[in-house]
């Protein structure tokens, strides 16, 4: 489990050994997959949560979810504009990329005017490596599973709730694509422990991923190591 | 397949050719040591509920100690709400949460036993039996006398070949997920935080036989929950017998 903790994770290159996709699976249609029908299903129930008004506790967990996807999506999709991915783990990023975008925007959403605006974010060239890439890819997915775990028991809405735990199945399923393509063990364990708020956002902040305000992201150039 | 350095430098390399069970056993001794007793009733009833027939130190055993404490703690001490027409409810969606692991376990256990299987299939099967059982020992113990028996299965040819078993994992594990996300607002939020410990294993398990198979790990984005009647008339299909 230390293998893939974030705060042990070599951002400065030194991953460069190439041990890429392990396994023998090269199926192409990864994309043929629909998104359509459930992006419904979490709009319906982020409307019938809004019409309910989340309560001040849940309006907190849902901008800290909101917050994890930020992270996740930037990470995808700045792996996907680099293109430094090959083959299934290209694919994987694409895919995953386009639901965590999903998830980015249905939480925006539900929160409306009180959504925390996206950060600026520095991956620290593991989205130019595609080992360095799948370790991060583990990393977060593992800590997205244990953050909505540690959150779903307190969020007081039941749509809420349903939506939050219809999207904490999936980020275990990202969890266990990642860590297959890493050539890692995808359930090490039968039981998946939860994480606190506080613990979670120690381990970012230790990563220096976040680098600050949302103005700065966008003049900022991609930081090419390669 | 290459034997990849620990990538961080900061351990031994792993190693892959060790089967997925083993690391999985490995595994569960600091989950366990991290402090999982927290959910603890101090009076501890359902483990001195002399009708179960489980035994403790089983019950006590690796990772089941943390999500068993929580879950035991939510219906030992009854759901928050307290009321009988609550408990009913929960009651309900613990013995669908049951049939669920029963399958599983079934499944898993009859594939392992028959031998057909080679390769990452084997591994996955190994690998996922033995936590199934843990998911289905810790649901037993939590229903204790009031938990249904185990039903007949019939899976033909699902665990007596690679294709078939496949195919029935991917649908069995999808099932699961949607099982469990579908009884969440059913139980106390107790119990929720014990069910969340094995709901994103069985996701784990969908993506990973996915992985293998070449199939979409993760198709959608929300895991759609599915109603008592759907798990029902899926466990069917799957080998059910009632």
């Amino acid at each position: 489990m230390a293998d893939f903790s974030l705060e042990r994770l070599d951002v400065d290159g030194a991953l460069a050994e190439a041990v890429d996709g392990v396994g023998g699976l090269s199926r192409a249609g990864f994309m043929a997959a629909g998104l359509g029908g459930s992006l419904a299903l979490l709009g319906v129930a982020a409307g019938e949560a809004r019409a309910q008004g989340p309560g001040p506790g849940d309006l907190a967990i849902l901008n800290y979810a909101l917050t994890l996807e930020y992270l996740q999506a930037s990470f995808y999709t700045e792996a996907e504009r680099l293109r430094a991915l090959k083959g299934r783990t290209e694919r994987a990023a694409e895919v995953v990329g386009s639901v965590e975008r999903a998830h980015v925007r249905a939480f925006r959403e539900l929160l409306g005017s009180k959504a925390v605006k996206r950060p600026a974010f520095d991956f620290q060239g593991v989205t130019e490596n595609p080992r360095a890439f799948l370790k991060t890819a583990v990393a977060f997915e593992d800590l997205a599973v244990a953050a909505y775990k540690g959150q779903a028991p307190r969020l007081e809405s039941s749509s809420v709730l349903a939506a939050a735990l219809s999207i904490h199945s999936v980020e275990a399923r990202h969890a266990a694509w990642m860590r297959y393509l890493f050539g890692a063990n995808p359930a090490q364990a039968a039981f998946d422990q939860p994480s606190s708020k506080r613990e979670v956002l120690r381990i970012v902040r230790s990563t220096n991923f976040v680098t600050g305000s949302p103005s700065t992201e966008r003049n900022r150039a991609p930081r090419y190591t390669g | 397949m290459a034997s990849p350095k620990d990538a961080d430098g900061s351990g031994p390399a792993r190693q892959p050719e060790e089967p997925y069970a083993q690391r999985s056993a490995r595994a569960r001794v600091p989950l366990a040591a991290r402090g999982g007793n927290r959910f603890l009733l101090p009076a501890d009833p359902i483990r001195n509920d002399p009708s179960r027939g489980i035994p403790r130190a089983q019950f006590v055993a690796g990772a089941i100690v943390a999500g068993g404490a929580a879950l035991a703690a939510g219906v030992a001490a009854g759901p928050l709400e307290d009321s009988s027409a609550q408990s009913e409810r929960e009651l309900r969606a613990l013995q669908l949460l049951l049939l669920v692991e029963y399958t599983e376990d079934t499944f898993y256990q009859e594939a392992v036993d028959r031998g057909a299987l080679r390769g990452e299939l084997k591994e996955y099967a190994a690998a996922v039996a033995s936590q199934e059982r843990e998911h289905l020992d810790l649901l037993r113990q939590v229903l204790g006398a009031k938990a249904d028996p185990r039903p007949g299965f019939e899976f033909g040819s699902a665990t007596r070949d690679a294709d078939g078993f496949a195919a029935a994992a991917a649908e069995l594990e999808d099932l699961a997920v949607a099982a469990y996300n579908g009884q969440a607002t059913n139980v106390s939020r107790s119990t929720l935080e014990a069910a969340a410990t094995i709901v994103s294993v069985e996701a784990r398990h969908a993506a990973w036989i996915r992985s293998i198979v070449g199939d979409p790990p993760a198709p959608d984005a929300t895991d759609k929950p599915r109603s008592a009647d759907e798990v029902l008339d899926g466990l069917e299909q799957i080998g059910l017998r009632r």
